[in-house]
């Protein structure tokens, strides 16, 4: 028995260096203060005169990736493709190509009215009348204000991204379900490409796919994926052991057991990863314009060029539309309760009756929407908005200029004009180390100089400075509300329904209002990002406070504390491991909207993406995208660590 | 256990460890075991859990044999290891003659279609699929066609006195027609073995009587080779022939309820069979005064005896006396089979006993 005694000694040894390396965390605070001011006053005067780091590998890194793209553009072009293209890429493509066409064309073939009505058919099954009303509305809304065309486009795209999401998500996830190998290796896939900005999908695609709907039909896949797959393999691992050793006593098949047992016990669980699928894939469907693909995200581009707030609105409500239709549907799909659904003759007849009134329709020639509205309809907003412009000029001019000049301005002197990079690398991997411990602070020295290396260095920054930012705005106002919502129960019933609509519009609806306000340049992204990251910021924050125990509280009033007492001393710190997790998810989502924000002229590394995927710039591309990558890890990383560390010891 | 050649169903020697991560750790439990190391003892050296250690039992046909212990005794994992639910660490179990831990996937899903069944103690219905396609789901499995795979459960169903509920789903039932659901679909494979792992815990005690008088009722007639976990010691008297004695992963003895009574092995064993209403087991013939000579006669119907006194027969429990001697204020005669008065028992020598 001598080798557990080594595999002992050798654990022993690892945790040793573990706890002497993890020292740093255990610091008193003013000695850690002490050596990271030392540091970095030693660094700056080492290297002062160094404040960009240099872009050895900027070249070098880049070219592979250009040389690959523009091998693959010849050979596609070429008469005789390599064969990865003749048996993979192109066949693929084409089928993509295909479904979205057909798609396309069904939804377009049906006679107006009958969509609407199928729809509210099969909502109302389920007995969920406002459901239904609202799933019905959303469908006839596009075709009113004559957006019917492209709404069409993107519901098509969504239907084929959600489509092969489902055919590839459901059995990865039913495979990590049975493999917990297989489960522990995509899981660190899955996280980080949940952290990741969608934009940052779109290198890769351009450089296997070139431009058109196809690539963006696929980004969209990619992005949607990872809700699915751990949901699937969440509601597989529910099942109750009785219910699959039941059916393993009848002498059932493992393919048995998971076909009649395990999936649709596994059901419910499995529709809610799909409709957040749906709305992941909501969320990037627009912004896949940037590949070519049309739809209502050309629209949103169009509006933002022209300004013209009117049109936004209802481009923005189209979208929410396709989000509430698919929202509801999915709900409907979702209920299993089967005294609650009708008898099978009656869904019959109700096919049936949808099938006549589109014969009826279709051999009337009624096809295409009745011209009813426009968009010009919402033409008195942009009246409202010139109105806005007019009068609150000084207030949009102030808020502008406050935030360029105090805080956009000097944070990025002092980080890109400034501090030497030595110190700035010394600097994050210190704080890395004393927040999530030296693992991390490994991490952060490397790939923060390789952000430097290949050419990313005053471009993060200048992203880095925006996230600061725009996160500071955010919490300003997120975490007062929340904390006044998790108080006052009328506050949180007010609310509620605002963040509920808040958050099923996609992120690049935000800007339509941030660019109409305040015109082009950092400060609309910033708005856009404050608005869009606020939503969880408030909620998770009045969650947080809601779950703070009454005696605690109850404790506090007995010693004679104040109203501001209770809160300083007992709620905020008790609440504090949540509020940062509320904290974490202001700055991811701060992050992701930071580089879509480039299109408005946001500058950093945002606008590198998406100019790289608008000029076809493969290597530059990956680049951007690597060092967004590595600021979402460091950014998540750190601050959920944060979180960690605020946890009451005995919770 | 040596198998005696008409048992239906043998385990011999059956071990199973938890948590052990490797065959390496596995052999180092097993020999710490062997060299008698306690359960708790080899928790703290080894973070492995012994489920069953070293089980050897043999059922005959058509007879039910419960195993009965505390919670976390190791029940529900020794049924599990004979069930071929989960593999043995150690040993082996045979059904017929053949071995089901060295079987092939293949066969012992073969083996399972034709011959075994099992009843869980949440039920494990499946709440997707309404009573019959429940009930009949073994019979799908096997391939049965639709129309007939019905028929078969509706039969089965009125069996269980569950007609009429086919179509329902399993939650719009109460508990216990929820059992009766997860007996029919043990029941309509119509299988040799019938597994059972706390059934009735989950009920409430009058569904839970009721049930239990169902298995029987059901019992009398199909004559299944039942294996049944419990750990309620009257529901083992109930329904056991033999009763196995379950406490950390081991059987502290094996036997009739009234040979567990009668002579309990261990402290484990009295203090269940304290709790015990011996009223219900312990038959008269164990406490009464034996009359010396044998040579009353006999007369008809039992009930009154010669002399005009009360009779019962030999193999009355005491439950079945304490009335009468209530009512009687005097001895009671006990009777053999042929109506001879073998003995007597007075009220105080039944009370001593009934108070354990
Ligand atoms: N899959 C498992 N992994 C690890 N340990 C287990 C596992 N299953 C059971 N055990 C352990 O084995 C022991 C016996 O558990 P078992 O479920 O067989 O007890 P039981 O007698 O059926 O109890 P109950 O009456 O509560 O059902 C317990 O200590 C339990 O913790
Ligand atoms: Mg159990």
């Amino acid at each position: 028995m001598a080798s557990p005694a080594i595999d002992s000694r050798s654990a022993a040894l690892t945790s040793d260096i573990g706890r002497i390396l993890d020292r740093v965390k255990t610091m008193p605070l003013a000695a850690w203060f002490g050596i990271l001011a030392a540091g970095v006053v030693l660094l700056q005067l080492l290297f002062a005169g160094s404040e960009s780091f240099p872009a050895r590998w900027a070249a070098a890194f880049a070219d592979p990736f250009d040389r690959f793209a523009r091998w693959a553009l010849e050979n596609r072009r070429s008469g005789e493709p390599h064969p990865v293209f003749t048996y993979l890429f192109d066949p693929l493509a084409d089928a993509v190509g295909w479904g979205l066409a057909s798609v396309e064309s069904t939804l377009l073939w049906f006679p107006w009215f009958v969509l609407p009505i199928a729809a509210f058919a099969y909502v109302a099954r389920t007995r969920r009348w406002a459901d239904a009303t609202v799933a019905a509305a959303a469908l006839i809304y596009p075709g009113l204000v004559g957006l019917w065309d492209v709404t069409v486009e993107t519901l098509a795209l969504m239907a084929i991204a959600v489509f092969i999401s489902v055919i590839i998500g459901i059995p990865l996830g039913v495979a990590a379900a049975f493999r917990p190998r297989f489960d522990t290796t995509i899981r660190p896939v899955m996280d980080a490409m949940q952290t990741v900005p969608a934009p940052v999908y779109f290198v890769p695609m351009l450089m296997f796919f070139g431009i058109g709907a196809v690539p963006a039909t696929l980004a969209t896949v990619i992005y949607a994926l990872p809700p699915l797959v751990r949901l699937t393999t969440v509601g597989i691992r529910q099942v109750p052991t009785a219910s699959v050793d039941a059916s393993d006593m009848f002498g059932a098949s493992p393919m048995q057991t998971l076909r009649k047992v395990q999936l649709p016990m596994a059901m419910p669980t499995i529709l809610t990863g799909v409709t957040q699928t749906i709305m992941m894939a909501l969320g990037i469907v627009v912004l896949a314009t940037l590949l070519g693909a049309g739809g209502l995200g050309q629209e949103v581009m169009d509006t933002l060029a022209q300004r013209r707030m009117g049109r936004g609105v209802a481009t923005g409500l189209a979208i929410v539309s396709i989000a509430l239709v698919l929202d509801r549907l999915g709900r409907a799909a979702a209920v299993t309760d089967r005294s609650v659904l009708p008898s099978r003759r009656t869904v019959w007849w109700g096919v049936a009756a949808v099938a006549a009134l589109t014969v009826a329709g279709r051999a009337a020639g009624v096809n295409t929407f009745p011209e009813v509205w426009d968009t010009k309809v919402f033409d008195p907003i942009d009246d409202g908005v010139d109105w806005i412009q007019e009068n609150f000029r000084w207030l949009t001019r102030s808020i502008n200029d406050g935030l360029v000049s105090w805080m956009y301005v000097p944070v990025k002197d002092l980080l890109i004009d400034t501090v030497a990079w030595p110190a700035l690398v010394f600097a994050g991997s210190w704080i890395s180390w004393r927040v999530a411990g030296w693992r991390l602070a490994l991490f952060t020295a490397a790939a923060v100089s390789f952000i430097g290396l290949i050419g990313m260095w005053e471009l993060s920054l200048d992203t880095l400075t925006q996230v600061i930012a725009a996160v500071v705005v955010s919490l300003l106002v997120a975490i007062p509300l929340g904390v006044w919502a998790g108080r006052s129960r009328r506050v949180e019933a007010a609310l509620s329904p605002v963040l509920d609509a808040l958050q099923t519009i996609p992120s690049l609806v935000y800007i339509i209002p941030a660019v109409t306000l305040f015109t082009v340049g950092v400060v609309p992204g910033i708005i856009a990002s404050v608005l869009y990251a606020m939503v969880p910021g408030v909620r998770i924050t009045a969650l947080g406070i809601k779950q703070v125990p009454t005696e605690s509280i109850e404790a506090s009033q007995t010693f004679g504390a104040t109203p501001t007492q209770t809160l300083l001393g007992v709620r905020l710190p008790l609440a504090a491991t949540t509020i940062m997790a509320a904290v974490n998810q202001v700055i991811m989502m701060v992050l992701a909207m930071v580089i879509i924000s480039g299109l408005v002229g946001g500058g950093g590394l945002g606008f590198e993406t998406i100019s790289a995927v608008k000029n076809s710039e493969v290597g530059h591309g990956f680049a951007v995208g690597l060092a967004i990558v590595i600021m979402a890890i460091i950014l998540d990383r750190s601050t959920q660590a944060i979180a960690r560390r605020l946890q009451p010891p005995t919770a | 256990m040596e198998s005696t050649p008409e048992a239906k169903l043998v385990a011999d020697g059956v071990w199973k460890v938890f948590g052990a991560r490797s065959t390496r750790a596995t052999d180092v439990v097993l020999s710490l075991a062997d060299s008698g190391a306690t359960r708790s003892h080899i928790l703290e050296q080894t973070g492995a859990t012994i489920g069953a250690r070293d089980v050897s039992f043999s059922v005959a046909p058509g007879e039910t044999f419960v195993i009965m212990g505390l919670s976390g005794s190791g029940k529900s994992t020794l049924l599990r290891c004979v069930a071929c639910l989960t593999p043995v660490t150690r040993g082996s179990v045979a059904l017929d003659g053949e071995e089901l831990t060295s079987m092939s996937a293949d066969e012992l899903r073969r083996v399972r279609r034709e011959k075994l069944s099992m009843v869980f103690q949440h039920f494990g219905l499946f709440p997707h699929r309404r009573v019959i396609d429940n009930v009949a789901y073994g019979l799908e499995v096997q391939g049965w066609d639709r129309a007939k795979r019905h028929a078969k459960a509706d039969e089965i169903l009125e069996l269980v006195g569950l007609t009429g509920w086919g179509n329902h789903y399993p939650q719009q039932l109460s508990g216990g027609m929820q059992q009766r659901v997860g007996l029919a679909r043990a029941l309509a494979v119509e299988p040799d073995v019938l597994f059972f792992d706390e059934p009735f815990s989950a009920l409430d005690p009058l569904i839970r009587r009721d049930m239990q008088e169902e298995l029987l009722r059901l019992q009398h007639t199909m004559q299944r080779t039942i294996v049944f976990v419990t750990h309620d010691f009257d529901e083992a008297i109930k329904l056991g022939d033999r009763i196995a004695i379950m406490k950390d992963g081991e059987f502290d003895q094996v036997g009739t309820a009234a040979e567990l009574l009668a002579d309990p092995a261990t402290d484990y064993v009295r203090e269940f069979t304290r709790n015990v209403s011996r009223a219900k087991v312990v038959t008269v013939d164990r406490v009464m005064v034996a009359l010396p000579d044998r040579t009353t006669a006999a007369t008809s119907a039992p009930g009154t005896g010669a002399n005009g006194g009360t009779t019962v027969p030999a193999g009355a429990v005491l439950e079945d006396v304490l009335g009468l001697l209530v009512s009687n204020r005097g001895d009671v005669s006990v009777v053999d089979d042929d109506g001879r008065a073998i003995g007597v028992v007075d009220r105080s020598r039944v009370e001593t006993v009934l108070k354990g």
